[in-house]
């Protein structure tokens, strides 16, 4: 299985982009629990993106890419916006009272828990971002 | 499936909202402008019932950190009900509700308020 979908820098053309996604990994019987990580992370990532990632008014694209291999899933996020390292975000004070908590920071939170491994790199004029998850139900 | 948000009559100074559907970056802003006179009423406690709710992501704990905030700052709760596993699994990362105020049902949801307010009422608030 190999998945490609492309959406321009636009919040509101984030719900096609997951509704994609979940649709092609439906038809390839993936279940339920890692369809649900996988909108989340697309969610979040690409969200990040067009959210934080271009000056205003400023056209550009994000892509997805997902492969299914052996026991995992790869998905590739590339978008041409400012150069961007989401692992470099810190991560979100979770400790203390709930009610004092800042509350931000807690998507890219939630996609490096759920991701098995993630990995950066600039590769101009592109923000590359690999995430894996593992996918048991599909044997080696 | 869009989120449904049904908004019960107020039973005492405790209130029921179901959701159902999904929670996320396109409708979180919806749960926010439909929560704003709930929580700007006299209430003290809200009960999230989750049951129908498929999907949740960070823009949608945002709104349920709202909820909380904006109760406690006058000493009220929020208690979550039901939560199905995406959702429990999501709170559970980012420690987004306490564990002894999330309930597997709205029934001991209400229970555990009640207790509460008679507690207060016996004055052995223990805070």
């Amino acid at each position: 299985m190999h998945l490609r979908i492309a959406i321009p820098n636009r919040r509101e053309r984030l719900r096609e982009l997951a509704d994609t996604i979940d649709a092609a990994l439906l038809a390839h019987g993936i279940d339920r629990v890692l369809r649900d990580d996988v909108r989340l992370i697309a969610e979040e990532v690409a969200g990040n993106s067009v959210g934080h990632g271009y000056p205003e008014d400023c056209s550009g694209e994000v892509v997805v890419e997902i492969d299914r291999r052996p026991g995992a899933l790869a998905l590739e996020f590339r978008d041409d916006g400012r150069p961007f390292d989401p692992l470099s975000a810190p991560a979100p004070a979770l400790d203390g009272d709930i009610d004092a908590r800042p509350i931000g920071g807690l998507g890219l939170h939630l996609v490096r828990e759920l991701a098995h491994s993630l990995s950066y790199a600039r590769e101009e004029p592109y923000n590359v971002l690999r995430v894996t998850l593992r996918d048991p139900a599909h044997g080696r | 499936m869009d989120l449904q948000i049904r908004i019960d009559p107020p039973r005492g100074d405790s209130q029921r909202v179901a959701l159902a559907g999904r929670l996320d970056t396109h409708s979180y802003d919806e749960l926010d402008r439909r929560l704003a006179p709930v929580l700007a009423s006299d209430i003290r406690s809200l009960v999230l019932d989750l049951g129908g709710l498929e999907y949740i992501s960070s823009a949608g704990v945002r709104s349920v950190f709202k909820a909380r905030k904006a109760l406690a700052a006058r000493g009220g709760k929020v208690v979550v009900a039901n939560p199905q596993p995406q959702i429990a699994k999501v709170f559970d990362i980012v420690k987004a509700v306490p564990m002894n105020e999330v309930f597997a049902s709205v029934a001991e949801a209400d229970a555990y308020l009640d207790a509460m307010q008679q507690k207060v009422l016996r004055g052995e608030d223990d805070d």
